[in-house]
């Protein structure tokens, strides 16, 4: 089914956490583990507008439904970014622009390589490259749900699982408009499939990747994505992944835990 | 013209505020049905769309920030989230406009051709030669773009105040001023950035110079068609009154730190029909 821009656009809301007792955390905190790891989410989260430069350097940004969606998902991001960042204040575990800024500093000249490639590879293969962001889009974006989801289970605490759920919702929002996109654009070429399925199959990597330590993503993959559990809800993306045109039986996310030596 | 430029009230603009309390959706504030009994005229449609699509094309404006070092200042990354969304709702309420007046949407109808004018070429640099250039520019690059979007918010503000005053609908004149106090804010953060970047970095101000002698206005510009851009410069800044309005706004220009009489008179200059 195709997906409604305009409804999107008209109830697109920052998440709310008002009415959550996040105060409880003073008495009743975290462990160090589950921190760490968020602090990696509000991380990717707040950084969700420097994945949408990627987006823009390619062709993508011309279409009106995709100006109107990427401007209220980064907003939401930016909101998934505010609300972890309430959860960890509470800990003692300040996330400010500034430090924000501090972190973007450190990513040197792979960073700033990263749009010349990005809009090379976009001009070179147009229009198809545009179903390949889609894809790749939503590989992150079902990532995100099933973290958010594991997150929740090994915390078993009320209150998190509350706000981790409606994170959740906001992403499985993000997912359809991906998917739909990616869908249509994929069945349409045959040239994009095959790209599609080159780029996620051979540089996809876990969110956050690109822009945290090597140390902070083999913690949060050992931490929601490691053992029979964590496996379960790896192959659960990559068998959405999977169902997309041209990207039959890609393994792009149990490869990567291999790869980062994460035990099944 | 207001100066919401000149408020200097010495507390930095407060980012977090601004994400908290962002305006969205307007249609509900809009008069829409006046419209029905004094439409209004074909000129003031022709502007109203115009702005509309210079209001919608934020994602093709942030692709050229974000390939520079600006991504990497969160606080400024975390403004502009906030800025495309009141800008996408801004640009949603001249719709409504366009629509109770019997005409489709700003992006339904093809635009015509863009200009080729010599003069636009630097502005048309695509994000590989900005992201190339900007590894050598680095963090003053911010300072650009600051002031930059500062004075796009001068111009646009004296083109909202201009089809106000021209389209003699007070339907008109209400949403244009419920539009113009969102854009307050985003030119007062616009104004704090630039002013403290300039004050502090001479690089910043050489790079600052340099884009003001070549710039295109408003910002975007070189991607809209060239029938729109000759209507726009005839309608803010044509005739004796016109140049005044752009004369002012250079004399804003030259007042800024580190810029002078040559940039202000440069940039009004090139905002003449």
């Amino acid at each position: 089914m195709a997906f409604d821009v305009d409804k999107y656009t008209a109830t697109s809301v920052s998440v709310n956490w008002d009415d959550l007792d996040l105060e409880k955390f003073r008495t009743e905190p975290l462990n160090e583990t589950s921190l760490r790891t968020l602090r990696y989410m509000t991380d990717v989260e707040y950084h969700t507008v420097c994945y949408t430069r990627d987006l823009l350097t390619t062709p993508s940004h011309k279409e009106a439904d995709m100006s109107a969606f990427m401007t209220m998902w980064n907003r939401e991001e930016f909101w998934h970014g505010e609300a972890l960042a309430t959860v960890l204040g509470i800990h003692g575990v300040t996330v400010d622009f500034d430090e924000l800024k501090a972190n973007r500093l450190k990513l040197g000249w792979k960073d700033r390589l990263d749009p010349i490639k990005q809009s090379v590879l976009g001009k070179i293969v147009g229009n198809d490259f545009v179903a390949v962001h889609m894809a790749w889009g939503a590989a992150n974006e079902w990532s995100a749900i099933q973290a958010y989801n594991r997150m929740a289970e090994l915390e078993q605490d009320p209150v998190l699982a509350e706000l981790l759920k409606r994170i959740a919702k906001q992403e499985a929002r993000h997912v359809a408009f991906y998917t739909s996109q990616a869908r249509d654009r994929l069945a349409k070429s045959k040239k994009a499939q095959v790209i599609a399925r080159l780029a996620l199959g051979k540089f996809w990597a876990p969110v956050g990747s690109s822009i945290m330590e090597r140390s902070e993503v083999v913690h949060v993959m050992n931490h929601l994505m490691s053992g029979p559990e964590g496996r379960k809800a790896a192959r659960k993306i990559d068998a959405a992944i999977s169902g997309l045109p041209g990207l039959e039986g890609l393994k792009i996310v149990e490869d990567s835990l291999d790869k980062l030596g994460i035990a099944a | 013209m207001t100066s919401s430029g000149d408020i200097r009230s010495g507390v930095r603009f407060n980012v977090r505020e601004f994400t908290r309390t962002a305006r969205g959706n307007h249609r509900d504030e809009l008069h829409l049905d006046e419209f029905a009994s004094a439409p209004l005229s074909d000129e003031s449609l022709h502007a109203v769309r115009y702005l509309g699509r210079l209001e919608s094309a934020t994602m093709e404006h942030l692709r050229n920030l974000l390939v520079t070092a600006t991504h990497k200042d969160a606080r400024v990354t975390a403004f502009l989230v906030t800025w495309a969304f009141e800008k996408f709702w801004i640009a949603d309420a001249l719709d409504a406009v366009l629509e109770a007046n019997g005409q489709p949407r700003a992006q339904a109808i093809e635009e015509g051709r863009t200009r080729t004018a010599h003069a636009d070429a630097r502005d048309r640099r695509g994000p590989i030669r900005r992201a190339v250039s900007a590894i050598r520019q680095g963090v003053p690059i911010i300072a650009v773009h600051m002031t930059t979007g500062l004075i796009d918010e001068w111009i646009t503000r004296t083109a909202y105040e201009r089809l106000s005053a021209v389209s003699k609908s007070p339907a008109l004149a209400a949403t244009i001023q419920l539009i113009l106090d969102v854009k307050e804010r985003h030119a007062r953060f616009f104004d704090d950035e630039a002013r403290r970047r300039l004050s502090e970095s001479p690089r910043a101000v050489k790079l600052t110079r340099t884009e003001l002698l070549h710039a295109v206005w408003p910002i975007g510009a070189v991607d809209r068609a060239d029938s729109d851009r000759s209507f726009f410069e005839r309608f803010v800044f044509g005739g004796s009154e016109g140049a005044d309005r752009a004369a002012l706004i250079g004399t804003r220009v030259a007042a800024l730190p580190g810029m002078d009489a040559r940039i202000g008179s440069t940039v009004a200059q090139r905002l003449l029909p």
